[in-house]
């Protein structure tokens, strides 16, 4: 089989059926993007590492039994979605690593300016701070571009309920990102919210 | 549900809540409410900066780019998956024997044979001290049942920040390679420059290790390394110091040296 010119699903059948180079080959194709995710809902290299590693070991045993139902894309985030929550459950009580957005790997590309780099690190750091249950669906959602469906199969929720977490997820995310002004008529904006779109303004003077 | 409220209550007049509007914007409400509620919150200029606010949020975290696989952690995923592939029984040559058929071109048996064991991935052991037991077949990894049943993934084990000690009888690495791959902990070596010392005595040339751990190795104080292979996806070299010995003007200090096809 010429691994790089076969589907996903046709990989999965030729490691159930002992081809030793067809499961790197999926890890291959999909390592950066997984490692994004992993990254981005755990927040510490270290540990997306662990669970990418967990993840493709769990998945490597378990694609024996893989069946069509999903796209092996949707079954791999799923593994490592599960991999991480896992995680983030047992540390709860530690603080996270912040995430180095410009550390080893990270393409430094000619339109990366300063102050493109900041807003990412803004973005980034607001991210870390929403509670794990809107980070992952936002990750998956808006970071990502899952649709709704393959992010509700990958977190094993319901579609309403990735909508309504990914709402509440955005509103948190408006307010600490500045894009939300504080309205007298709403209680549900904090009067003592940090309005970081002001704050970058400023800085950028 | 009165004039002034839609299904299950939700106002249909100003002044909405930003988590009603985030709702709406997320297309949590039904159908019936989104149709009734969406044209006046379009006309209403509070509400419409929100839904503003809201697709700008959208629009910076689209923005994030995208973060490639650092390549140690590609290169220790590799490893981590090679090993678990080499579940399976898999022939085992001496390092030293192999060689020597590489320059002696035995003909077409030894490539078959060579191939047919690259086909499945390949250990060469070396034991420094124990080289004269080392010839032949004698597995350095774990039997299938072995690997898999005995060793679930570490996710539904212990916490990761409290590992058991990670023990080897013999040349049977293979249940604690997944471990391994996990830590950079240097133990009584304390740092890369001590490893490269030890690294240096066995005449191994190595960057930082993919993993490191100290292990008990027949119930000695040992440090294990895991090394990128070089021999292509997968491969890797895993090497076993003795902490009290290596360094670099002492072959010796090597307990084990085993390198693995991917």
């Amino acid at each position: 089989m010429t691994a790089a010119a076969s589907s996903d699903a046709d990989l999965i059948s030729a490691h159930a059926a002992g081809d030793p180079h067809a499961f790197p080959e999926i890890v291959r194709r999909h390592r950066d993007r997984l490692w994004a995710v992993a990254l981005r809902t755990l927040r510490d290299p270290e540990e997306a590492a662990d669970a990418l590693q967990e993840a493709f070991i769990s998945a490597f045993r378990a694609a024996g039994s893989f069946r069509a139902e999903s796209q092996v894309t949707t079954w791999l985030h799923r593994i490592v979605v599960n991999a991480c929550l896992d995680r983030m459950r047992r540390r709860q009580t530690k603080p996270t690593v912040p995430l180095p957005e410009a550390g080893p790997g990270e393409p430094v590309a000619p339109r990366d300016h300063m102050a493109e780099r900041e807003t990412r690190l803004v973005v980034a750091a607001a991210l870390a701070e929403l509670p794990e249950e809107q980070r992952a669906p936002i990750v998956l959602v808006d970071v990502e571009g899952y649709s709704v469906a393959e992010t509700a199969q990958m977190l094993g929720i319901a579609e309403g309920t990735v909508k309504s977490r990914c709402a509440r997820g955005r509103a948190k995310l408006a307010k600490s990102l500045g894009h939300l002004r504080n309205r007298s008529a709403d209680a549900n904006v904090p009067v003592d919210g940090v309005n970081v779109q002001q704050q970058r303004q400023r800085e950028a003077r | 549900m009165s004039g002034s409220e839609g299904r299950q209550g939700t106002p249909i007049d100003p002044p909405w809540s930003v988590d009603l509007l985030a709702d709406l914007h997320a297309g949590v409400l039904d159908a019936e409410t989104d149709a009734l509620l969406r044209p006046r919150v379009e006309a209403d200029p509070d509400a419409r900066a929100v839904l503003e606010a809201l697709d700008a949020t959208l629009a910076d975290l689209s923005a994030l780019p995208p973060i490639p696989m650092p390549r140690d952690v590609a290169l220790r995923i590799d490893a981590a998956l090679a090993a678990e592939a080499q579940g399976v029984p898999a022939p085992v040559v001496s390092l030293n024997s192999a060689r020597q058929r590489k320059y002696k071109r035995v003909g077409w048996g030894a490539s078959v044979l060579v191939a047919a064991a690259a086909a499945v991935g390949v250990f060469a052991v070396v034991i420094p001290n124990m080289s004269n037991h080392t010839e032949g077949a004698q597995s350095a990894f774990p039997q299938p049942t072995q690997s898999r049943s005995a060793q679930p993934p570490a996710a539904t084990q212990a916490p990761a920040d409290e590992k058991p000690g990670l023990t080897v009888k013999g040349q049977n690495f293979g249940p604690i390679i997944g471990d391994v791959l996990k830590m950079q902990n240097y133990g009584p070596l304390d740092n890369q420059e001590t490893l490269d010392g030890c690294l240096k005595g066995g005449n191994i040339q190595a960057s930082k290790p993919l993993g490191v751990s100290p292990i008990q190795l027949d119930d000695q104080s040992a440090v294990m390394a895991i090394l990128a292979g070089g021999r292509g996806p997968g491969s890797f070299r895993i090497v076993v110091l003795d902490p009290d010995t290596c360094g670099p003007d002492n072959p010796n200090g090597v307990l084990a040296d085993t390198v693995m096809a991917g």
